[in-house]
């Protein structure tokens, strides 16, 4: 297996990219990842489920967001926008590189949402989708609540500010920072619009085109994949009760379209 | 799919067994070839399991400010970490509180120095970088300096039983908690004095040992502190052993190291005044230890041990 990093020029920035290349490709995965500060907790079990995937034969294509992580692009600039069309641009780049193989889109949260805006446009084979919520802002609103939670641990009680001050200084159309990212209100307010798209069907069923969809809310175990679990603990546990169930499942998708092409 | 494009190379470090990625920040006046013309290099490593851009991506942000005023600037990810091969240990703390990253990180030392053609690198280190840049400086002949941010010289247990996590979240938000919380503080305090200037059963006495072999050196070295709960600036929470001024008469007579203390961030330094302080700090620090050819320590004829109050500054104390 080959881990090939680089950068992808998309209009106005690079995207840090990593194709773990595989012999005899059975199918191809997007992995449309964490979000924000979402990653630097969640990378290491991101990373091995990427391996997991390519030690199966299948190709996998991950990357940074745009302002995040290794990509370049200033987040505090950016907008779901820009992601979804960042998103688009892998997807055309990734299904060019070999046409013949299923593609299936996989995301994680706030990229489980982007991904199924996409495969809702009709891009992808099936997609798989771990802990979708119902829009961008309860993704947002949760990583917000725990990081005040951990900055209330450092502020004396007159100096505290709880969630609320927070989501009252973006709607008043101020930045805030979480995390080490400043959100924007226009992120914020963009947020609540950013929604799942629905699938009949519902979990491990397929779409009304008969295209593949499953859906898993992970548990608190998969932590740090979800939010919870213990920093420098979590990430190196044993994930293989989640990553061998999925990645049969995307197996079985690919296998179905191959038939269906044929 | 572009290795390179401008300010930015991804780089691959196979040598030595271990397949370490990472990313190269080349100063704007570097050779034609990017690489260092033999200058100093900093080298960031990571902070516990953190992927190589840190909290808020803030590693890339002083990667990217120091290689901007000349100094190549690269961050690598440790076998296991990040994007680098590697099977990491279940007890990834105890195995860095070891000195577990150690070698390879010597190891990489080499291989960069050689690559990008460096007189020699200083190590970045963050919490658990900190321990990872302390062993692997007294491993590493091409070790110029150290960058120390919020270090721990203790034993932490990675995983806090839960009747304690239940205990510090009823002292942080009651009354009675905080009273208790306070009259705990006291008790320790007492025991502490009992105790006298020895450091508590759960030091890293391996790691102690490191900073005085590498700090009584004279190697340069800047230690950066964040706030903590209920400290007072550099001062530990009361009860607390205060490691700092340990370590720093630890470090002896010699020793060149610079203590400051970075107000109204977080033990991250990944908001914006965390940053810039960083910044600012590593910055005035460099000019004094590492000046560019042609660069005269702006404090060559001040004295050293002083109190600055600029905008993002703060008290800062030298023991040089």
């Amino acid at each position: 297996m080959q881990e090939e990093a680089g950068y992808l020029p998309v209009p106005g920035a690079h995207l840090y990219t990593v194709l773990h290349r595989v012999a005899e490709p059975v199918a191809r995965v997007l992995l449309v990842g964490p979000f924000a500060s979402e990653r630097q907790n969640s990378y290491l079990p991101w990373i091995r489920w990427s391996r997991y995937l390519a030690a199966r034969r299948i190709e996998v294509l991950r990357y940074d967001y745009r302002g995040v992580g290794e990509s370049l692009g200033l987040f505090e600039d950016m907008t779901f926008k820009d992601w979804n069309e960042d998103l688009q641009f892998l997807t055309d780049w990734f299904a060019s590189r070999t046409p013949s193989l299923p593609l299936i889109l996989h995301g994680l949260e706030i990229g489980a949402i982007l991904a199924a805006k996409s495969f809702d446009g009709g891009v992808g084979d099936a997609m798989l989708l771990w802990s979708p919520p119902a829009n961008a802002n309860q993704a947002l609103r949760s990583t917000l609540m725990r990081w005040v939670g951990l900055e209330q641990l450092l502020t004396p009680g007159a100096e505290r500010r709880s969630a609320s001050d927070y989501i009252r200084k973006l709607e008043l159309g101020l930045p805030v920072e979480v995390e080490g990212y400043e959100w924007s209100p226009r992120l914020w307010s963009d947020s609540f619009h950013w929604e799942l798209p629905s699938f009949p069907g519902g979990e491990q069923d397929a779409g009304s085109d008969q295209r593949g969809v499953k859906t898993v809310k992970l548990p608190k175990e998969a932590a740090p994949l979800v939010k919870g679990g213990f920093v420098g603990y979590d990430e190196v546990k044993n994930f293989d009760w989640l990553f061998e169930k999925d990645a049969e499942w995307i197996e079985a998708q690919a296998l179905a379209c191959g038939e269906g092409r044929r | 799919m572009m290795q390179s494009i401008e300010g930015r190379e991804l780089i691959t470090l196979d040598t030595f067994g271990a397949v370490v990625r990472g990313t190269y920040h080349r100063p704007p006046d570097a050779d034609a070839d990017g690489y260092g013309q033999q200058r100093v290099g900093m080298l960031f490593l990571n902070s516990l399991s953190l992927p190589r851009a840190a909290t808020g991506d803030s590693a890339v942000y002083w990667a990217e400010s120091f290689a901007e005023g000349g100094y190549p600037s690269l961050r690598i990810d440790l076998p296991g970490l990040g994007d680098s091969d590697g099977t990491l240990p279940v007890e990834l703390l105890d195995f860095i509180n070891a000195g577990g990253f150690a070698s390879t990180a010597s190891d990489k030392v080499k291989e960069l120095v050689e690559r990008f053609n460096l007189s020699g690198v200083i190590l970045v280190g963050h919490c658990a970088g900190v321990v990872s840049a302390l062993f692997a400086a007294e491993k590493c002949v091409e070790c110029r300096g150290l960058i120390l941010m919020d270090p721990y010289f203790h034993l932490p247990q990675a995983v806090r039983p839960k009747v304690r996590q239940k205990l510090s979240d009823w002292a942080l938000h009651s009354t009675t908690g905080r009273i208790a919380s306070n009259l705990y503080d006291q008790l320790r305090q007492f025991y502490r004095r009992l105790r006298g200037s020895r450091p508590p059963v759960n030091a890293n006495f391996a790691l102690l040992k490191c900073w005085k072999d590498v700090a009584s050196t004279g190697l340069p070295i800047l230690l950066l502190k964040a706030p903590a709960r209920k400290a007072c600036g550099t001062k530990p929470r009361t009860g607390e052993f205060d490691y700092l001024q340990y370590v720093l008469k630890l470090a002896g007579r010699r020793s060149q190291v610079t203590v400051n203390f970075v107000e109204g961030t977080d033990h991250s330094f990944a908001n914006k005044v965390g940053r810039s302080a960083i910044r600012q700090h590593t910055e005035n620090w460099l000019k004094v230890h590492f000046p560019k050819a042609g660069e005269t320590d702006p404090l060559a004829n001040r004295v050293r041990h002083e109190t600055s109050t600029n905008e993002i500054s703060v008290p800062t104390t030298s023991h040089s």
